[in-house]
């Protein structure tokens, strides 16, 4: 039985009486809830590091929670600025025309002032995205009307953005697709071709 | 030609406003809302709202929607005064102190104004001692010092239930300003000079008989402080530099609380004096 024949069975007694009771409140939903674990990043503190040792990069976790938006759509806009500098990625944001272009944009902003007034970061440019991903939130699941006393499922999805921001310049092969040089390529045929057996010769 | 063409391009490409063209919205505006209508979508109840700057009646119904009755108008409750809030009549240090020896014309100077304005002072011992039988000022100098650096090491173990017996509320939240996620190294090495008490006051809040003492120490001593960020790296300071640092720091208790302690009140900082080193921080100004 699909869904909407499911709730057509429910409120096939009456329509005015079934669109009254549509008009309902969701009250197990708490849209200011939000997730704790990825800010509690923030609140590691290191050991004190000695004088020989290398500077540990800062670096800073920030959330947006409950955003009006699907993950579906967020995942793109999260995963375009990934191992970018925190200044081409904003650069990259402010030209992506959808919705999550300009939230990730902002989230990025608030990450930086963060970073800057609480966590000694020294230059406000020097960061690169670290990390930016996004995961699911709440459905709150309404109604629409189709035609007769048929009902059809409508999902408001939500959706959670994250994004960790580390000091320093971003590396040079984020997604280490290893492209090697035109001389390693030659070393390794070289070492290709070397390997080579004739079989049953001496 | 060619030219001619991708000049014309350029300003298309200047002039054009970046924007999506969606055609989102039904030729015929006649039954707008019975479309609309077709969509029910829940109401979904923010638990936690922002209060300010809603009118009163906006107030009245989401407090209604919740079920939440108003608060009532006559509600009370207690208030318990453990310190005061200011230093009253605070000490002025003379200037240049810890530079001039007493053997000097200014030194010599500075003595003799301090003799002055004792009486005072000397009162205030006087009402101290109506509370407290044994209190002896040289023995509270040396009491103060062992407050001051158990205060002190507490603070930079940031443990914070324990340093309530050692600092009054009033300093509580002034050092633990800006302190989160750092890493405190204090040492004290020695003092340098006796601590010696240069100054007394009493006062009383609300009732004649609750009184509040303060009393500020002169303190001058050799330390260690380096301040660490979050992620270890130096901030302020250093480990291996000591430092000579003289200070008038004001003690007070709550004479009439049977259980009243000696705290950490207050430092004064005379106006006269230069500001100290800051956190060395560089920005990029737009």
């Amino acid at each position: 039985m699909s869904l909407a024949t499911r709730l057509c069975l429910l409120f096939s007694k009456n329509l005015v009486t079934a669109t009254r009771s549509l008009q309902f409140v969701q009250r197990n939903i708490n849209l200011d809830k939000k997730p704790t674990h990825f800010l509690s990043y923030n609140d590691i503190i290191y050991p004190v590091q000695g004088f020989d040792e290398e500077r540990r990069p800062a670096y800073v976790c920030h959330q947006k929670c409950n955003i009006r938006y699907t993950p579906k759509k967020m995942t793109y806009v999260a995963w375009l600025i990934r191992g970018m500098s925190v200044d081409e990625a904003i650069k990259q944001l402010s030209f992506v025309l959808k919705k999550g272009g300009a939230i990730v944009k902002e989230a990025i902003l608030e990450a930086q002032a963060m970073a800057v007034e609480h966590h000694n970061v020294e230059f406000k440019s020097n960061l690169w995205v670290a990390e930016s991903f996004t995961s699911k939130a709440y459905t709150i699941k309404g109604k629409r009307k189709h035609k007769g006393a048929l009902f059809g499922e409508v999902r408001y999805t939500y959706c959670h953005y994250f994004v960790r921001l580390e000091e320093g310049e971003p590396p040079k092969d984020y997604y280490k697709t290893n492209h090697k040089s035109s001389s390693e390529l030659l070393e390794d045929w070289k070492e290709q071709m070397r390997r080579r057996k004739i079989p049953n010769s001496l | 030609m060619n030219c001619v063409l991708l000049n014309k391009l350029n300003n298309f490409l200047i002039n054009v406003h970046l924007s999506r063209l969606r055609h989102t919205k039904h030729w015929n505006p006649k039954f707008k809302k019975q479309r609309q209508e077709k969509f029910f979508k829940p109401d979904v109840i923010k638990r936690k709202h922002n209060v300010n700057g809603l009118s009163e009646d906006i107030l009245h119904t989401k407090m209604k929607e919740r079920g939440i009755y108003p608060s009532k108008p006559w509600q009370e409750s207690a208030i318990y005064i453990s310190c005061t809030g200011d230093v009253f009549e605070p000490y002025i240090p003379p200037e240049g102190d810890g530079k001039f020896s007493s053997l000097s014309t200014i030194g010599a100077k500075q003595n003799a104004e301090y003799l002055m304005k004792k009486t005072k002072s000397y009162q205030a011992v006087m009402t101290i001692k109506k509370f407290e039988e044994a209190f002896d000022v040289i023995d509270f100098a040396n009491e103060s010092l062992d407050i001051y650096i158990k205060g002190h090491e507490i603070l930079a173990r940031k443990q914070k239930s324990k340093l309530k017996g050692f600092v009054t509320e009033k300093l509580f939240p002034e050092l633990f300003y800006n302190l989160e996620n750092k890493t405190i190294i204090w040492k004290f090495i020695k003092s340098l000079e006796p601590a010696r008490v240069v100054h007394s006051r009493c006062t009383n809040l609300l009732t004649d008989d609750n009184i509040f003492a303060q009393i500020t120490v002169r303190l001058h001593t050799e330390q260690i402080l380096a301040v660490y960020d979050r992620f270890g790296r130096l901030m302020h300071g250093s480990e291996i530099l000591k430092k000579n640092v003289l200070e008038y720091i004001v003690f007070e208790k709550h004479l009439s609380n049977e259980y009243g302690q000696w705290r950490l009140h207050s430092k004064i900082i005379p106006s006269w004096m230069p500001l100290g080193q800051c956190i060395t921080k560089t920005f990029v100004t737009n």
